[in-house]
């Protein structure tokens, strides 16, 4: 297989309205994860990996934070051997608006496709969090002779109706595909477990073309590949399911949409598990990111009644004197003596002072927490000053004043 | 009431001759001499086809047609050049009709009957 046959588009456009104040200031898939990471990286990691490298980024909010990571990052593809990443923010080409869904996203840019004019289209989505090999789903495409294939995630009936759910026939063939429904479809095998998309298309370039086409003309599409391109293909065009498989080759399979701050928590926080379902340290599908020129994370003045347990500690960092328990502590952060942070997501230069009690909270890049500081414990007060979720995360956005 | 047919050709003897030839057929003809002007007249004239060349200066005719999709998202269009290959890109295939210029017309005579005749079914 000549992988330049496939082109790659990540949609990285979403504004993320849940996961605010995180993107207040930047696009979604920029978003830090995991105390070194951004969302983006994963799905850049995979699509390198597979070697997939032919790689667009289509941006459109926001899109400045975003940009940089991938000039400071991912800057590692060879222009001469054929491969790039390219960051492609809305350029008003073909509409005037900004891009009205993700089929419209691709439409608008159909004249990268007329310049590559590759066999296949890889489309992802630049806010999930998951290792998984596209060469696989695209062998299991061209053995079934699809026009398209989607990727499908197996959960529980009940966890379904928040994502798009197929119906599939013996052979995976898709015989019905609902958005969001209310009753989710069901295995044929299974009657408690669904497949939901999660959004990974590989489609057949000119079917791709017509279908958009087809659907921009539609006067009361949504422009977008769930909702509307999907279910208009599947009576007359063969779309397939492929079942995801993972990178880990484990029994449980990982796949995250970050969609929510509770999402972006919980996902950060089962990388504390001692050993992790989303395992970082494979060798052979490394996670690849931008990592800034900084010295070793560094612990001074351990003693009595202090732990560090359960934590990733990035570089640059200086823990002195304080406790830390299950909280991903990212790049050149420094903790002062006395203090005591559980269960807490901080970010990149963040200054925590002495002696601060700090629970359950995510706290954005360079902010100051003064010294005696208690945040996470009475969700009242902090209502007051910082923005607090319905299940009681207490987020404190970038540079804010404590 | 007559159906209304927008021309945008950057030639002027060509402009004129189509409308002309249209006019025969007995529809009302607007033309346009550029992509930009074409424009401003999807916004403001209720239109049932527009005739667009491809090869004009500036705004070329498959990024007109582009924009036309923006505005008007069911307004037929046929793509009428002297110049077979941009068949073979993507953005063309959005037009409801891909016609090589002769000297007869017949076909996009034909065509234009044949999309006016869906159009009024319904199809």
């Amino acid at each position: 297989m000549d992988y330049k046959k496939v082109t790659t588009f990540i949609l990285a456009g979403g504004k993320g309205e849940r996961l605010y104040p995180l993107t207040k200031d930047r696009a979604k898939p920029a978003v830090p994860f995991g105390g070194t990471y951004r969302i983006i990286d994963f799905s850049l990691s995979n699509a390198v990996n597979s070697g997939f490298k032919r790689i667009y980024i289509l941006t459109q909010y926001k899109s400045f934070s975003l940009q940089r990571h991938i000039r400071e990052g991912w800057n590692i593809l060879s222009r001469e051997l054929g491969e790039f990443i390219e960051v492609v923010p809305a350029q008003q080409r073909i509409s005037e608006d900004w891009y009205l869904g993700t089929a419209d996203a691709i439409f608008q840019n159909l004249y990268i496709l007329e310049r590559e004019k590759p066999e296949y289209v890889l489309i992802l989505s630049g806010d999930h969090v998951y290792k998984m090999d596209y060469t696989k789903m695209l062998n299991f495409h061209i053995q079934k002779n699809a026009d398209l294939t989607i990727s499908v995630f197996e959960v529980n009936k009940e966890e379904a109706s928040r994502f798009g759910v197929l119906k599939v026939d013996n052979e995976y063939r898709v015989i019905d595909f609902v958005e969001k429904p209310q009753i989710p479809f069901t295995l044929p095998e299974n009657p408690s477990i669904s497949l939901i998309s999660m959004g990974i298309y590989i489609f057949n370039t000119e079917i791709l073309v017509k279908r958009l086409i087809e659907d921009a003309k539609k006067i009361d599409s949504s422009h977008d590949f769930g909702k509307d391109v999907i279910p208009s293909m599947i009576k007359r065009d063969r779309v397939f399911a492929y079942r995801f498989i993972e990178e880990d080759k484990r029994e449980s399979r990982y796949w995250r949409d970050i969609g929510t701050i509770e999402a972006y928590y919980s996902a950060n926080m089962e990388l504390l598990e001692i050993d992790p379902i989303l395992n970082l340290y494979d060798e052979n599908w490394p996670i690849m990111t931008y990592k800034p020129q900084s010295p070793p994370a560094k612990i001074v003045f351990l003693g009595r009644n202090i732990e560090i347990l359960n934590s990733l500690i990035s570089d640059g960092c200086i823990i002195s004197g304080s406790s830390i328990y299950n909280s991903v502590i990212s790049p050149s952060v420094k903790i002062e003596k006395g203090s005591e942070i559980f269960d807490s997501i901080i970010m990149n230069n963040v200054y925590i002072g002495e002696n601060c009690k700090i629970k359950r909270t995510i706290i954005d890049k360079n902010v100051i927490i003064p010294d005696n500081s208690v945040i996470g414990y009475n969700i009242e007060e902090d209502k007051k000053k910082f923005f607090v979720t319905e299940t009681g995360i207490v987020v404190i956005p970038r540079e804010s004043f404590v | 009431m007559k159906n209304k047919i927008l021309i945008i050709e950057d030639n002027e003897n060509e402009r004129l001759l189509y409308k002309e030839e249209l006019e025969k057929e007995g529809y009302e003809v607007l033309t346009a001499s550029s992509g930009k002007e074409g424009l401003s007249f999807i916004e403001k004239e209720k239109l049932d086809i527009i005739i667009l060349d491809l090869r004009m200066p500036e705004m070329d005719g498959l990024e007109v047609l582009g924009k036309i999709l923006s505005k008007r998202k069911n307004l037929p269009v046929i793509i009428y050049t002297s110049y077979s290959q941009y068949r073979n890109n993507f953005l063309s295939w959005a037009a409801d009709a891909y016609i090589i210029k002769s000297s007869d017309m017949v076909e996009l005579k034909n065509k234009i009957r044949e999309i006016l005749r869906d159009k009024k079914n319904g199809l």
